[in-house]
Formats: structure tokens, sequence, C-alpha cells
């Protein structure tokens, strides 16, 4: 192996580093080798293959592949929503934000992550109490607009997994290719399949039974680590001589330019991700009803401290003057731990990383199965007429399929934090249509398709600058945007502490925002446009449905919402769905319904 | 600068805890009344 550097010993197999010593620019990755790698391969997948044997069933029930029992206990759905949540991204993106933005960068990535968890819980709480019985979002829109609505959401959950599985694979085919003589292409096909292989067969119960381990080991992980890097890279001497390496922004908490260029994007996104992630609505379906809020708030810590303090990594790099490899910051945490850490060590940190992308991935193809059964097969296709039989096989191959298809995107290696932003800003257009049709009962099926397609539409105007945005036209967007900003916070105040609260948070801070919004975001188009999807949504929903004569019954969702499993005739009660003779416990459960 | 470093993997050892105590009575109540964990 290379050296180094002129005054450290080589980085392979030598005992961790105590005094301060700055890696050189090109520094190698540690390498594993082959043997070793892949019986860590091997014995986590094998290991998680073998704890899904444990609870796999010859004759699974349809239901309990999409959403368990829905009275999963409190360690089991935190550790499964913390497992889910943190993803391979997290930790190359809060070090990133460390790297660039200095200390307040990860907490710029980290907290806001961790509030999309926790501002989540309030609508969870309120989709579960009209629909106790759904297996996902998509679903009770149907039951409440009909089809547009569903797709529209069903589509954007599609497309949220299936560039979550690709960013995941793609993370670990790249860190076999850092970390040991294997190809990239073996890491992306080794993950792929080892993750299919446990939660074919059991779906979303094995997903939650195989993150517990996954949280275990990735949560030790990131306790022992955090403190070696720091330790072994110099510890206080590090921080002392690498202070002068930071500009004021970097060496502040309170950065502007972190605040505007990192956190702003991303608390704008806090809803958007929480509302588009199917992952996260299937644990909010799962878990005992009244165990939501204590399982939310206990991932939300968890998250937010795993990766801020991952994120540390990225700032300890900075204060070192190390050099990302190739100029990728990706590589940051992974040339960190090769510099850094003891093969043991390194050991670690990669099952770290592929126990982070793998609970992620399974997650995904858990939430694609559910979509495609629940939302294509159970109530577009089979309308009340589902076979969950048949059913059960949809999501099977469609999990077959997502993991084919994940591996063959994963060779285009996109940019993972810029894909963040798009999705997240795109879901931004869905968020306050969907929150407005499970409490607002004038909202129309027209209202939230046009609110949507046309918000969409603008944001990406916005985001890519399809036509210069000066003059009145950067001045409406603005005002778009600042409508949008009132919206975020009084959407989330709304969760916590109702409607009058809700309304009046956003409309101060829509106002108080303006001041510095109009004349100014125009010079940030990633948050301008995030807004401005939110605020055009918000504006074309509510016009459309502020005169409607719709008052919409919100007892029936629960009794056009139901389970497939021994409920066939359940969806034909649905909007559009196709009128069919009901079976009799089809009709004793509807009997007090007044359908 | 090492306190803000190192509160973080505390917190994460804390929680390591609290959800690694609600595991164990998953399993427990699960295993007492029967029924499946998942």
């Amino acid at each position: 192996m290379p050296a180094g550097g002129p005054c450290c010993a080589p980085i392979a197999r030598v005992a961790p580093q105590r005094s301060f010593c700055p890696p050189v620019a090109d520094q190698p990755f540690y390498q594993l080798q082959t043997s070793t790698v892949l019986l860590l391969l091997l014995a986590f997948y094998g290991g998680t293959f073998l704890m899904s044997t444990r609870i796999a069933r010859k004759d699974e029930n349809a239901d309990g592949y999409m959403t368990s029992n829905g009275a999963i206990g409190y360690g089991m759905s935190a550790a499964s929503m913390t497992a889910t949540w943190i993803w391979a991204a997290s930790f190359y993106a809060a070090a990133t934000s460390g790297y660039r933005y200095g200390i307040s960068g990860p907490i710029h990535y980290g907290l806001w992550g961790a509030l999309m968890i926790l501002f989540i819980y309030p609508f969870g709480r309120r989709f579960r109490a009209l629909a106790p019985e759904a297996h996902t979002l998509a679903e009770i829109m149907h039951a409440r607009h009909g089809r547009s609505s569903q797709l529209i959401l069903a589509g954007s959950n599609i497309a949220g997994s299936v560039i979550s599985l690709m960013a995941n694979f793609t993370a670990a085919g790249a860190l076999v290719a850092m970390l040991s003589p294997l190809d990239f292409v073996h890491g992306v096909v080794i993950a792929g399949v080892g993750t299919l292989s446990y939660t074919l067969w059991s779906g979303f119960r094995a997903s939650v039974l195989t993150d517990v381990a996954q949280v275990a080991a990735l949560l030790g992980a990131a306790a022992l680590i955090i403190p070696l890097v720091f330790f072994n890279a110099g510890g206080l001497e590090a921080v002392s001589q690498g202070w002068d390496r930071l500009g004021a922004e970097q060496a502040t908490l309170f950065s502007k330019t972190a605040f505007l260029e990192q956190g702003a994007p991303y608390f704008v996104a806090v809803l958007a991700y929480a509302i588009g992630n199917q992952t996260i609505a299937q644990r909010l379906f799962a878990v005992r009803e009244d165990l939501i809020k204590p399982t939310f708030v206990s991932a939300t810590i968890s998250y937010g401290a795993t990766v801020i303090g991952l994120g540390m990594l990225g700032v300890i790099a900075l204060m070192v003057g190390l050099e990302p490899a190739g100029g990728d910051h990706n590589n940051l945490i992974p040339q960190m731990a090769s510099a850094y850490l003891g093969p043991v060590m390194i050991g670690v940190f990669f099952i770290m990383v592929i126990g982070s992308l793998s609970s992620t991935a399974d997650s995904d193809l858990a939430a694609l199965s559910a979509i495609m059964m629940t939302d294509v097969y159970g109530r577009n296709i089979a309308r009340g007429r589902a076979n969950p039989t048949t059913m059960l096989w949809v999501g099977r191959i469609t999990m077959i399929v997502a993991t084919t298809a994940g591996l063959v995107f994963a060779s285009l290696r996109i940019d993972i934090l810029s894909l963040l932003v798009f999705v997240g800003a795109l879901w931004g257009s869905i968020v306050f249509p969907v929150i407005a049709s499970v409490y607002w009962p004038k909202v129309t099926n027209r209202a939230f398709t046009s609110a949507v397609v046309v918000s969409v539409a603008v944001f990406i105007f916005a985001r890519f600058g399809l036509l210069p945005v000066e003059g009145a036209l950067a001045l409406v967007l603005e005002l778009f945007a600042t409508l949008g900003a009132g919206v975020v916070l009084g959407l989330m105040a709304f969760g916590f502490f109702g409607r009058r609260t809700g309304l009046a948070v956003g409309a101060i801070a829509a106002l108080a925002f303006a001041p510095f919004t109009l004349g100014f975001l125009r010079d940030y188009p990633v948050l301008l446009s995030s807004l401005d999807a939110y605020g055009v949504s918000t504006a074309v929903c509510w016009l459309l449905s502020v005169r409607s004569r719709e008052r919409f019954d919100f007892a029936l969702l629960g009794r056009r919402v139901r389970n497939f499993d021994g409920e066939p005739a359940a969806a034909a009660t649905a909007p559009g769905a196709r009128s069919m003779p009901a079976t009799a416990p089809a009709m004793a459960q509807r009997s007090g319904g007044g359908l | 600068m090492m306190a803000y470093v190192l509160v973080w993997p505390v917190i994460v050892l804390a929680m390591m805890f609290v959800m690694g105590r609600g595991v164990w009575r998953d399993v427990r109540r699960a295993r007492k009344r029967g029924e499946d964990l998942v």
C-alpha cells in the first residue's frame, strides 16, 4: 500500500495514529482483502436471511406483507423507523455538509432530516384515525378523491423509492470498490441480491424484523467510530490547529451560507419527504396506534444524533486538511475511516454502511410492493375483487423488478445530494393537497390534481431557469415562495396545535419573511423553486376548493379503506370502483356505514 | 468543540439503550401472549 504521507506510517494495517497528522491529498483507501469483504457480506446478508426465515410463513397474509399486524410494539417500530430513515446518503451528505459549511453543516443536514420524522406524526395519527386499515397513503387519497389523486401520490412514491434503491445500491458498489479489490458492480449486485433475498418472501414483516439487527449494528458502529476518528485524528490538538483552516462562515454555528444553501432547502422539504415517502406511511400504519408518538419521537432523536455525529467526520476532515479523493465529497467518510481507523474498525465501518443502505433498500422494496399491490392491483386492476394470493405475487414480482431496475440505474451514478433536493421539492407540491384532503371536506379531486400539476410545472420552470428569473417574473415567483414559507411553518404548527395556531403562524411567517424574500430569493433557485412548489399548490388547491359545494364525510374513509385478506368486496365502495355484488361479511362490515 | 463532537455518540448510545429495552419488552409481550412479534 502507498504511504499516507511524510509524517505518517503507511495507513494500511497500522495502528491508528495518535498524533495530529494531516493526510495528503491523494491518500488511498484502506483495502480489505477480498476474502474478508466476502465473509463480512456473507455474515451480514446470511444473518439477515436467517432472521427472516424465523417469521416466514408458507401462506403469508397479503395485509401482513404490507403493514404487518398493525400493532407492532414501540421498540421494534422505533428501531425500524430509525434504520429506514438512515441511509448511505445520510452519512455522505452530512459529512459533505460539514466539510463545506463547517461546524454548522452537519446540523443543517441532520436536524432537518430528523424533523421530517417528527413533524409527520401528528398527521400520521390523523391518517390512522381516519383509515385504520390503510396500507398506503395513496390508498386513502383514492378513497377520498378517486384515481387521479391516488396515482399522482403513488407515482411520486414509486419515483422516490426507485431513486432511493438506486442510490443505496450505488453506495454499496462504491464502498466495495473503495475498500476492497472487488469491482463496483460486485458490490451493487451483492447488495441487491442480498437485500432481495431476505425481503422477498415476508415483505414488510421481514423488513421490520431485520431492521432491529441492522440498527443495532449501525448505531453501535457510529457510537464507536465518531470518537475513535476524532481522537485518532489528533483530538483537541487537531481542532486547535485546524481552526485556522475554517472561514468565518465555517467557524460559526449560525452560518447564513449554510442555512441558505443547505439548511433552508432541507427545512422546506421536511414535510414533503415525510408525505412523499411510503416507507414512513407504512410504519405509521403498522405501529400500534397509541405508540405512534413515542415511536416517531425516538426515531427523530436517534436519527438526528447518528447523522449529525457522522457529519462531524466531515468537519474533522476539513480541520485536518483532508482533500476529498478525486474531488468527490462522497469519498470523505471512507477516506477518514481509512486514515484514522484500524483494520477491525474499518470492518465495523463497512458493516455500518452496508447495514444502513440495506435497511433502507429493504424498506423501499416493501414500499414499492405495497404500492403495486394496493394502488395498482388492488384498487385499480382488481377493483374490489383482489385475490390475496395473486396480490402477494404482485408484491414479490414487484420486488424482483424493482431490484433489477435499481441495479441497472445504479450504474448511472447520479449525484445523491442533488437528487434529494429535487425529489423533496417535487413532493412539496403534494403536501398541502394531501393534508388539506384529510382535514377540509371541501377539497375536490380537481383541486388536488390541478394544484399538483400546476405547482410541479412552476417548480421545474423556477428550478431549472427555463426563462430568466428577473423583473416581474422573479417578483411573482418570490411572492409564491413567501406564501410557501408561510405554508410550511403554518402546516407544522397546525399539526401540533390546531387550525387557529396554524393559520396564525402561517400568516405571520409569510408577512415576516416578505421583506427578506422579495428581491432576494431569485439568487437561490433551489430554495425559490422548493418554496414555490408549496406556495403554488396551496394557492391553486385553495382557490379551486373554497367555493366547492363538496362536503366530504370523513367517516367514509374508514369504510372504504379495508383489509384485502378476508374482505374482498370492501374496495368496491371507493369512488370510481366497479359496482359488484358484495359478500356477506363485507355487507356486515358496512351495515352501519350508510353507503 | 470536543463536547460538540462527542455529545452525538453519547445520545446514540442512550437511544440504543431505550430502543433495545423496547425491543426486549416487545419480544417478551409477544411470547407471553403467543402473538407474532411482527
